[in-house]
């Protein structure tokens, strides 16, 4: 098939194998540091670097599920460590986030790149221009709004914002323009309503699209710090972030503490990404029209 | 890009018009509650001198004191320093990964698509304590590196010294910033249709060729929103430097956006911080129509 | 994909409804003006400790004593704490108790978000307490928003076994009150940087905001400056030039080094790891926190010219935030005067937050505690709390920067007047 150009691509491999050491390594770094004493992770003078953890203690980890609290569930209250509630609390709010975003952002993308309407330039410039304002300039505004709403304290107080960030429908306008129109004249004419062909004919071609926007919607859900700052504060709702930070003494930066929750963080996001993985693939027929 | 026959009647365009709308709802409900409100709130605090005493309306005062603020105009040229040098060489080469990647084993992609998005991955305040502790003055790594290796007589402050700080941020932000690139050039070039490549192959066009002919237009639609979201976020670094340098040295890290954050949150000046905000909001809007007119990614009327 | 998208999305829609339910029940913040029952929000900083238990077993005690004022907790933790702060505060949803320092208190106080504490402030406390300086640093404009429970000096530390090394313990006066001299100090670190003990003797860190009462104080003990002048402005006088500049020698000569980069956090960090041998930011938490069994830490003041230091000291203490009732308000300074002035829970806070009673009545909570009663006896070398004189923070933002400039190699003359100017720039 393709002509392989063997240095070029040998080149290439080398070089992607290095920066892929150095990409890993942070993680790496982060998680044998959740097993070391905390003073263990610096180096210190006269001491070689502890490449591996020479002696790996589970003490950040039980701190971590040190504080228990009480989640009622059901109509019974179990004791749980609030570790596991906060990481219960991000992965909510991250689901959510996702679903509804992919949702409401398929819809409109594919609204935008391929229907004729009136205002939509209007519309689309409005996104646009509100992905360009900063998230500092509307955080304070926007806890004044969640309790208008009644959303204080709440988990939702961070999802809907989230899902109102027009990214999600600026990428999915994207991936809708590859939809060959044809496409979805044939259907018109076949006589399906907009709903169906939305269903059956677009959503298949965007689907990686919808991946990569729930994988992204998930993350930027997840690590979304300044707005979980300023909406969660009572121990139940917090996030998994929020909590280690809250496990700080002033002044004091208990690196293990904070890898054990680095550590902790990233294994639901490590796996969304990894089942999320197969909506990528490529080499999606694109039917058989042909424009 | 298929064109509508002028022959539609305006009465399908009415109908398509509702449709339209009733699509875009949930979406435009939720944007508009919780982004475009807030964003008028903001718009409006930036014409007082709102602080935490009181707030009092003050016309264009707040922009015309950004404009002759030492500390904000070097804050913005950080900032677009930033963005100019970020933009190109993510987006280059994440487009580089990404085609080198896209047509390994699923399994060897897969792989380096999660390496690639780690650091995106793992959270902010977990990799700024790493890289803190790579950039460390007296135990951090590059330097424990550079002086056992003997490339370097003596330490180097990293992330105090003026000359190099700026360089370090870039570096985090450049790992943090291609992995959605990355996966996003994979599933686009994925997309490409394979047909065309066969037939340009069977005529025998080059490797070179057969990208920029056909590959490059087909991901152009991608390209564009590579290059539109590394733009903001550039525009918007700010966890990082907060948690890094708290833009120092003397405001050589400091970007428009974290001096927002100072200005709302340390000395509580919410009108002028805005204002800042605002004027931030207007040049990334300029930067991308500009991005949308030179790329034309098929968002016409 | 769809029966998957759709089994999940069911799944969690209900676990998020039951669980969402369950929270809310919790949620409760009945805010009555009639009925008996009141509910409070107190959020606390880590003073305490990180994890709430102190807090949460003062609010047992007290409700057995006051069934009818519930109090709900919130832990917030001073990196980010600051910031939910002020977005609760402007956003509308600010809690009714607050326990922190007169740093932010006041600054609240003055911008008219807290209630006035006045009443507190009874003859007999201010005579328990007997100290001007301390008091005033719960007022603004001469109205009280804070009521103090301890206070605690901050101080230097210093690392034993690395002075041994290089003879430099000799400059340290080990005997009394440890008050020592500016050439003393001096001294020690060039015996530091020439027996190459450590890889710097000190680091004076000013790579951000956090921890600069330490830096301020080594600076303003130097030569003995102020840097408030007589009308209550922010002013680095010549003396504060002449400490600039000594300082800028120093670490050009390397006998002390910059920390450009550096937070307090990140010195503390570096005289844990033995990096340097001496610390601006000591204080009774940090000393907890920061101990190793490496090293033994040495608490001394800050050197001054005439050996008589002006320490800067932290309170603690608890203000009331105005959320539009009165009930409230009176229920928050009940709990306010048992958490502090109860006959057993007050000497208890006290020693939970590891600081001195500002009350004389409690007496010595820390009886045969060599060190802490070393550390009481610098309640009198307790100088001016700036954090009552407008602009507050804004000085702060512009303390470090100016420290950075003047490292940089900046005249220190030049710097201290643009750091008088950009301090009392009107907002």
């Amino acid at each position: 098939m393709k002509q392989k150009k063997s240095p070029y691509l040998a080149t290439c491999t080398v070089v992607l194998i290095i920066l892929a050491i150095l990409f890993i390594f942070p993680l790496y770094w982060i998680v044998t540091g959740s097993v070391k004493d905390k003073t263990d992770i610096l180096i210190k003078a006269g001491q070689a670097v502890q490449w591996f953890p020479l002696s790996p203690t589970g003490t950040n980890y039980d701190k971590l599920m040190n504080t228990t609290i009480a989640w009622p569930l059901f109509g019974a209250a179990f004791r749980v460590p609030a570790a596991v509630k906060w990481l219960f609390n991000s992965v909510f709010i991250s689901v959510m986030a996702m679903l509804l975003t992919c949702v409401t952002a398929s819809l409109a993308g594919y609204t935008l790149a391929k229907k004729q309407f009136y205002g939509k330039g209007f519309i689309f410039a409005l996104f646009v221009c509100a992905m360009a304002l900063p998230k500092q300039v509307i955080l304070i505004p926007l806890v004044s709004l969640a309790k208008i709403l009644g959303l204080s304290e709440s988990a939702w107080s961070v999802i809907f914002p989230v899902v109102g960030w027009p990214f999600g429908v600026f990428l999915m306008k994207q991936f809708s323009e590859t939809i060959p129109s044809s496409l979805l004249e044939a259907a018109r004419i076949d006589g399906a309503s907009e709903l169906r062909t939305f269903w059956d004919v677009a959503v298949p071609i965007i689907k990686p699209g919808i991946g990569a926007l729930a994988i992204f919607t998930f993350i930027s859900a997840w690590n979304e710090y300044p707005l979980q700052l300023v909406m969660l504060h009572k121990t139940e709702v917090k996030t998994i972030a929020l909590g280690i930070a809250g496990l700080q003494a002033e002044m004091s930066t208990d690196y293990g503490l904070i890898m054990a929750g680095a550590a902790l963080g990233a294994v639901p996001i490590i796996i969304i990404f990894l089942l999320f993985q197969k909506y990528f693939t490529q080499g999606i027929t694109m039917g058989a029209v042909k424009g | 890009m298929a064109q509508f026959a002028t022959s539609r009647s305006r009465a399908l365009r009415r109908r398509e018009t509702a449709v339209s709308y009733l699509f875009l709802l949930p979406a435009l409900a939720i944007f508009s509650c919780f982004v475009v409100t807030p964003m008028v709130m903001g718009l409006v605090t930036s014409f007082t001198d709102s602080h935490m005493g009181g707030s009092k309306f003050v016309g264009l005062d707040n922009y015309i004191r950004l404009f002759q603020d030492p500390k904000f105009l070097r804050s913005a040229w950080n900032t677009v320093f930033i963005v100019l040098i970020s933009v190109p060489v993510v987006t280059a080469f994440s487009l580089w990964v990404g085609s080198a990647i896209y047509r390994m084993k699923a399994g060897i992609r897969s792989f380096f698509r999660c390496v690639f998005y780690l650091p995106v991955v793992t959270g902010s305040v977990a990799v700024v304590v790493v890289w803190k502790w790579m950039f460390n003055t007296y135990n951090g790594l590059f330097n424990y590196v550079g002086t056992s290796t003997g490339l370097m007589t003596k330490g180097i402050d990293w992330l105090g010294d003026s000359r190099f700080a700026i360089w370090c941020i870039l570096i985090i932000l450049f790992t943090t910033s291609i992995g959605q690139p990355i996966v996003l050039y994979v599933a686009a070039l994925g997309n490409v249709d394979q047909t065309l490549i066969e037939a340009a192959q069977v005529d025998g066009t080059s490797d070179l060729q057969t990208f920029w002919k056909i590959k490059w237009p087909s991901i152009m639609p991608t390209t564009l929103y590579v290059v539109v979201i590394t733009t903001i976020n550039s525009f918007q670094c700010f966890a990082l430097i907060q948690l890094l340098t708290s833009g120092g040295p003397n405001y050589h890290t400091s970007t428009v956006m974290y001096l927002l954050y100072e200005t709302a949150f340390k000395n509580f000046q919410y009108g002028y911080a805005d204002a800042m905000g605002v004027v931030l909001a207007l040049v990334i809007a300029l930067f991308s129509a500009l991005q949308f007119k030179v790329m034309n990614g098929g968002t016409t009327e | 994909m769809k029966k998957f998208l759709a089994l999940i999305l069911s799944v969690l829609m209900l676990v998020g409804v039951l669980a969402g339910c369950g929270s809310s029940k919790t949620n409760t913040t009945t805010s009555s003006g009639s009925s008996d029952k009141v509910s409070l929000t107190w959020w606390a900083f880590p003073t305490f400790g990180t994890d709430g238990a102190y807090e949460k077993e003062v609010i047992a005690a007290f409700n057995a004593v006051h069934p009818e004022i519930t109090i709900d907790l919130v832990t917030i933790d001073f990196t980010s704490g600051p910031e939910a702060l002020t977005s609760a505060i402007e956003g509308g949803t600010a809690p009714d108790i607050l326990f922190d320092a007169p740093g932010r208190i006041i600054q609240y106080g003055r911008a008219g978000k807290l209630v006035s504490l006045d009443d507190l402030f009874t003859s007999d406390f201010v005579k328990d307490v007997n100290n001007e300086a301390l008091l005033n640093s719960c007022k603004a404009d001469g109205t009280a928003y804070m009521y103090p429970v301890s206070a605690a000096p901050f101080y230097m530390g210093l690392n034993k076994e690395m002075l041994e090394k290089a003879n430099a313990l000799q400059y340290v006066n080990l005997t009394g009150d440890r008050t020592w001299t500016t050439d003393n100090f001096i001294k020690m670190c060039e015996a530091l940087r020439d027996a190459n003990a450590a890889q710097t003797p000190g680091i004076v860190y000013c790579g951000a905001q956090g921890g600069d009462q330490g830096t301020r104080a080594l600076v303003n003990n130097l030569y003995s400056s102020r840097i408030i002048d007589a009308s209550g402005k922010w002013n680095i006088d010549e003396k504060g030039v002449k400490a600039l500049t000594l300082l800028q020698s120093m670490v050009s000569n390397k006998s002390l080094d910059a920390g450009m980069s550096y937070a307090a956090a990140d010195e503390l960090q570096q005289f844990q790891a033995q990096t340097c041998a001496m610390t601006f930011c000591w204080g009774t938490s940090n000393a907890k926190n920061y101990a190793s069994k490496d090293y033994t830490a040495i608490s001394v003041p800050f050197p001054s010219d005439d050996g008589v230091p002006e320490l800067e000291y932290l309170v603690n203490g608890f203000c009331v935030f105005n959320n539009g009732s009165d009930a409230k308000a009176a229920a928050a300074k009940t709990f306010l005067k048992f958490i502090c002035d109860d006959s057993q829970w007050g000497p208890k806070s006290v020693v939970k937050t590891g600081a001195f009673p500002v009350r004389a009545s409690f007496g010595n909570l820390y009886q045969g505690n060599d060190e802490m009663t070393l550390l009481s006896s610098w309640t009198k070398y307790y100088g001016t709390y700036y954090n009552t004189t407008p602009n507050f923070s804004a000085m702060r933002t512009e303390w470090w920067n100016m420290l950075q400039r003047v490292f940089q190699g900046g005249a220190p003359a030049a710097e201290a007047q643009t750091f008088n100017t950009n301090s009392n720039a009107a907002h």
